[in-house]
């Protein structure tokens, strides 16, 4: 069954599309440099986006500002993440099914602890004062936090690009992905590296579980809401390619949100389908580097 | 005595279970070029790994200076001055020819005598390299990824370099080319080590030499002894 769409209700889709996609982007940004630079199947992905959110929403609780609550979330979660990483992770390197057990296992680990802690009930906290009402143009409404999202995704989108492509740092990090044993030998410092990228994506997840409170709100099972859209994001773009991230991260934003609306019975077809396809007929995504 | 530049000392290595280095020693005085030789499979790329760090040897001691390093990881090795122009390369194919050299980048020793090692006077050393500075690596030819590796090596700014195998698989004038780098290298005083299968290529530039032969140290001479015979040569090295 299809649903007609009137065209104001279509910007709206639009927008939310575009709002969901720079969210998207920051959750799967992180697991696509993990993944694909380490080769490290992060299923914690989706739990440090809600644990991130949780974190936001109790600093919030206690009065602390929107931004720097965003910011001290993404903070504790590199934390957190370099501490799995570092002691845990570091001892299974190469080896990815007990990676894949280990990460699914700190997955429930931590939904447990948040139940605990922050119960079951659903929690949303509200979007920055400066950034609650909506901008009128053309005979629309833009609610304003929408853009914002946006808009921080696109600054995290350049800044990483920069720091990948044109810095002395990110020639290092994909020096330490080429050739791991002659990097180190050169001198490169891979595993502190590696750690590093880590901890960015932990954070960057958190991040944009804070950022993502106030529309989604936060509640049980938000980790594993998360996490396969991060993976079809990365499946679709390709791993370890920030513009395959980028790309992804709108589409699925588009599919999520579009497909909701006109085809409600098919909202999973909708959001598989193109990864099967991907799959299928481009496996390395299609902004990926086939591997050689 | 001097203080070698670079010592092993009864260097035991495996690989898994099989006994690949036996009780190897051999020393690199500072300021000369050894010639590490032979055949395929006789242990020199085992014993360039050992030194560097890849593999950790189970036996042994290996010395830089007078400092211990046998136990260090690869990352501090590098940092006490031994830079490593790997066989078959190893360029960095997905950075550009400036990237490789810049994530090698490291200052020398406050104590250096020699002008450091920039990128600039890498190009120098280098015009083709510096043509191709902003080209992927992977698009290089044999002998152009040849003269990187050793241009990044030498952005540590080393006190002892090791060469293997750098003339392996490339055109008669690149190896000359090559071998007219080395000569240089040596010449601004720089201790290096150069593996080779060819006797004839090193016997011109080297110092010393040390043959190897099933994992153990078969001969340890010089170029003059070695042309005037008496060793068999072709018992360690085969027919070459
Ligand atoms: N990664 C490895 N795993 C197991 N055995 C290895 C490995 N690398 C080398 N060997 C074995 O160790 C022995 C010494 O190898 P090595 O590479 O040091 O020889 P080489 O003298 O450098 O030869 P070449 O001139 O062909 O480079 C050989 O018998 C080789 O088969
Ligand atoms: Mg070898």
């Amino acid at each position: 069954m299809m649903t007609q769409l009137t065209s104001a209700q279509a910007v709206i889709l639009a927008i939310n599309s575009f709002a969901f996609g720079g969210l998207l982007f920051l959750l799967s940004a992180g697991f696509s440099l993990i993944f694909g630079l380490m080769r490290i199947p992060n299923l914690m992905h989706g739990s440090f986006f809600m644990l991130g959110a949780y974190f936001g929403v109790s600093l919030l609780d206690w009065g602390v500002n929107f931004w720097v609550a965003a910011l001290l979330s993404g903070l504790a979660m590199a934390v957190i993440g370099g501490i799995i990483e570092r002691f845990l992770l570091r001892r299974l390197e190469g080896q990815v099914l007990p990676q894949v057990l280990l990460t699914l296992g700190f997955a429930f680990i931590i939904a447990d602890i948040c139940l605990m802690v922050w119960t079951g009930d659903p929690w949303q906290p509200t979007a920055p004062p400066s950034l609650r009402g909506a901008v009128q143009a053309f005979g629309l409404f833009f609610p304003l936090y929408r853009l914002a999202i946006l808009a921080v995704a696109v600054a995290v989108a350049i800044a990483l690009w920069i720091m990948v492509d044109w810095t002395r740092l990110g020639a290092m990090i994909r020096a330490g992905v080429d050739d791991p044993p002659i990097a180190r030998v050169v001198g490169i410092k891979v595993s502190q590296l590696f750690t590093l990228i880590f901890c960015l994506g932990a954070a960057l997840a958190a991040f944009a579980g804070v950022m993502g409170a106030p529309f989604l709100s936060v509640y049980p099972g938000l980790d594993f809401e998360m996490l396969p859209l991060a993976l079809i994001v990365v499946i679709l773009g390709g791993t370890g390619s920030l513009l395959g991230a980028l790309v992804g991260s709108f589409l699925l934003g588009f599919l999520y949100n579009f497909g909701q609306a006109m085809f409600p019975d098919l909202a999973y077809v909708i959001l598989f389908l193109p990864m099967l396809l991907v799959l299928v007929l481009r496996p390395q995504g299609l902004f990926g580097r086939v591997v050689a | 005595m001097a203080i070698d530049a670079l010592g092993l000392h009864d260097i035991d290595a495996f690989y898994g279970d099989s006994h690949i280095l036996q009780k190897v020693s051999f020393a690199l005085g500072e300021g000369r070029l050894l010639g590490l030789l032979g055949r395929n499979g006789a242990g020199k790329s085992t014993c360039m790994n050992v030194v560097v760090g890849l593999l950790p040897a189970r036996g042994g001691t290996v010395e830089v200076f007078g400092g211990d390093i046998t136990r260090l990881p690869p990352e501090s090795i590098s940092a006490r001055g031994i830079a490593l122009v790997p066989q078959g390369r190893r360029i960095f194919k997905s950075l550009t020819v400036r990237e490789n050299l810049m994530v090698a980048a490291r200052p020398p020793d406050p104590g250096s005598r020699h002008a450091p090692w920039t990128s600039e006077t890498v190009f120098a050393m280098f015009p083709r390299l510096a043509e191709r500075k902003h080209q992927l690596a992977a698009h290089l030819s044999g002998g152009e990824q040849q003269m990187l590796a050793i241009g990044r090596a030498l952005m540590a700014n080393p006190r002892v370099l090791l060469m293997d195998e750098p003339s392996e698989g490339l055109a008669p004038q690149i190896v000359a080319d090559v071998m007219a780098t080395i000569r240089k290298l040596k010449e601004s005083g720089l201790s290096i080590v150069l593996v080779e299968q060819n006797p004839r290529l090193v016997f011109d530039v080297a110092d010393d030499i040390a043959i190897l032969n099933g994992g153990r140290v078969a001969v340890v001479s010089t170029p003059a002894e070695l042309t005037r015979g008496g060793i068999d040569l072709t018992q360690h090295l085969g027919v070459y």
